[in-house]
């Protein structure tokens, strides 16, 4: 049975951590406490880390919108500083689970579980997302791009925490849509963020579609007309990337057909300044 | 087994306890403080049974650590009932047939008193929405929304 650790300061967090035994960092509990219950992990000690202040709040500063790791996503649905582009994270929140889950469930722990059908991955993807991270030995960021390493792995080392995501203040669009089973109650069958920057600049990220989320980000600059012209291209390069498997959720079939005809709504909503049919 | 010691409120009585590391809001709230009414069906977040709200917020208690809610304000179905009287929620429910074996039914009010605490007029997908983690596996949801909507209606 693991130790609770609650720390209120960072040092003292650090202090806590033993020699030689497994601490897990616990924000809103909900991948955590199922995977204890099911005997998935068994650490000596749960570090609930969300007390300590690095982690709290939502903010923009002059560049960025900057989420803490302690902010759940029901404050991020009800955040006014997550606005313009980054509407996206709102609407990939919002299919995450139910409003009950959602007000302890966080978007850093949906990240840091690394779940290849996690839903704020897409989402975080195509808006550029930065980590922060703190450890016994100093910090670092890491750009959510090159975060995650396989099924339920990552770039992190052991005992280091994340405190907060940094997305770059963006006014462009994106869309996030989501394929599930039964409405508040199941992960991704598929999951296609895109986003169209006032720039230009067009990405794509795909859940549930292979070990990791997958970005896709070598679309260049295009306008309105050359997203129309080349869509076919675009949704061939999205559906070449997926590498899904069958499971209890869906067909790898189904899943590729679901990539298609999401990437075509989204490039099509962008391509005629429409909404997207959901 | 290590126990830790535990101060928060549970519907405005305030409770000095010493709890397991890893009991849940949900078992110290059963099996210690002996509030009953609070049910378990899944213990994994997926049907709602377990709903109280913590600190103004709806949750899944089996969801929480125990010790997670040091200093907090708890409210479960057993607040509903006041100086002898149902609340309005709870007559609603006996009105328009909202359970049948009522197993998910305490879950059921304090998501809707949640609700009707943020948005005291909620439209049907308002109700919808805030009711999605709750499962009821006999009634069909139609004649739950139906009574949460008619105490959304009466509201001043
Ligand atoms: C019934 C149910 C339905 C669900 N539905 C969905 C769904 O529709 N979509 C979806 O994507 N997910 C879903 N989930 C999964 C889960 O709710 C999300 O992944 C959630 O966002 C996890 O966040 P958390 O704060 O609860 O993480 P926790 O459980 O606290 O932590 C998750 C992992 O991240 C680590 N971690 C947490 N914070 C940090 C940090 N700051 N630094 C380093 N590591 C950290 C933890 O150690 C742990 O390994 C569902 C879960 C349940 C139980
Ligand atoms: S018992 Fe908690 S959600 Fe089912
Ligand atoms: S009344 Fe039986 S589960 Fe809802």
């Amino acid at each position: 049975m693991p130790a609770y650790l609650h720390p209120t300061t960072l040092a003292e967090a650090f202090e806590s951590l033993g020699e030689g035994t497994e601490t897990r960092y616990l924000a809103g509990g909900t991948d955590l406490i199922v995977q204890l219950r099911d005997g998935f992990i068994a650490p000596d000690a749960l570090m609930d880390v969300k007390a300590l202040p690095e982690l709290q709040g939502i903010k923009t500063t002059e560049e960025a919108l900057e989420i803490g790791a302690a902010a759940s996503c029901g404050q991020l649905l009800a955040s006014e500083h997550v606005g313009y582009g980054c509407t996206v994270l709102k609407q990939a929140a919002s299919t995450l689970a139910n409003s009950l889950l959602r007000n302890r469930a966080t978007l850093i722990g949906n990240l840091c579980n690394a779940s290849p059908g996690a839903d704020m991955a897409p989402a975080s993807l195509v808006l550029q997302g930065v980590l922060t991270t703190v450890s016994p030995g100093g910090g670092r960021t890491i750009e959510l791009r090159d975060f995650f390493t396989g099924v339920k792995k990552h770039v992190l080392e052991p005992n280091e925490l994340v405190t907060k995501i940094s997305f770059p203040l963006t006014k462009g669009r994106g869309i996030y849509l989501k394929k599930r089973r039964i409405h508040g109650h199941d992960l991704a069958q598929v999951g296609v963020a895109g986003f169209h920057d006032t720039d230009g600049s067009f990405r794509l990220a795909l859940g549930a579609v292979a070990t990791t989320p997958l970005l896709l980000d070598d679309f260049g600059r295009l306008s309105t007309t050359e997203l129309a012209s080349q869509r076919e291209e675009i949704v061939a390069e999205a559906v070449g990337a997926a590498k899904p498997i069958s499971d209890i959720r869906a067909s790898k079939e189904y899943r590729l057909a679901m990539v298609r005809l999401f990437t075509e709504r989204i490039v099509d909503a962008f391509a005629n300044e429409t909404e997207v049919q959901r | 087994m290590t126990t830790k010691s535990l101060h928060l409120t549970v519907n405005g009585e305030v409770y000095d306890a010493f709890v397991s590391e890893n009991a849940t809001l949900l078992t110290f709230l059963r099996d210690v403080l002996g509030l009953t009414g609070t049910k378990e069906g899944c213990g994994a977040g997926e049907c709602g049974a377990c709903t109280v709200i913590l600190n103004g917020l709806p949750v899944n208690s089996c969801m929480v650590l125990a010790l997670e809610c040091e200093g907090a304000e708890v409210r479960t179905i057993e607040s509903e009932y006041q100086n002898g009287e149902l609340s309005n929620l709870q007559q609603a429910f006996i009105e328009y047939n909202a359970f049948q074996c009522g197993f998910c039914t305490p879950g059921m009010i304090m998501s809707a008193r949640a609700l009707l605490e943020a948005n005291p007029h909620p439209s049907r997908d308002d109700i919808r929405e805030a009711m999605e983690g709750n499962l009821c596996r006999c009634t069909g949801y139609d004649s739950i929304i139906a009574a949460i909507e008619s105490v959304g209606v009466s509201a001043s």
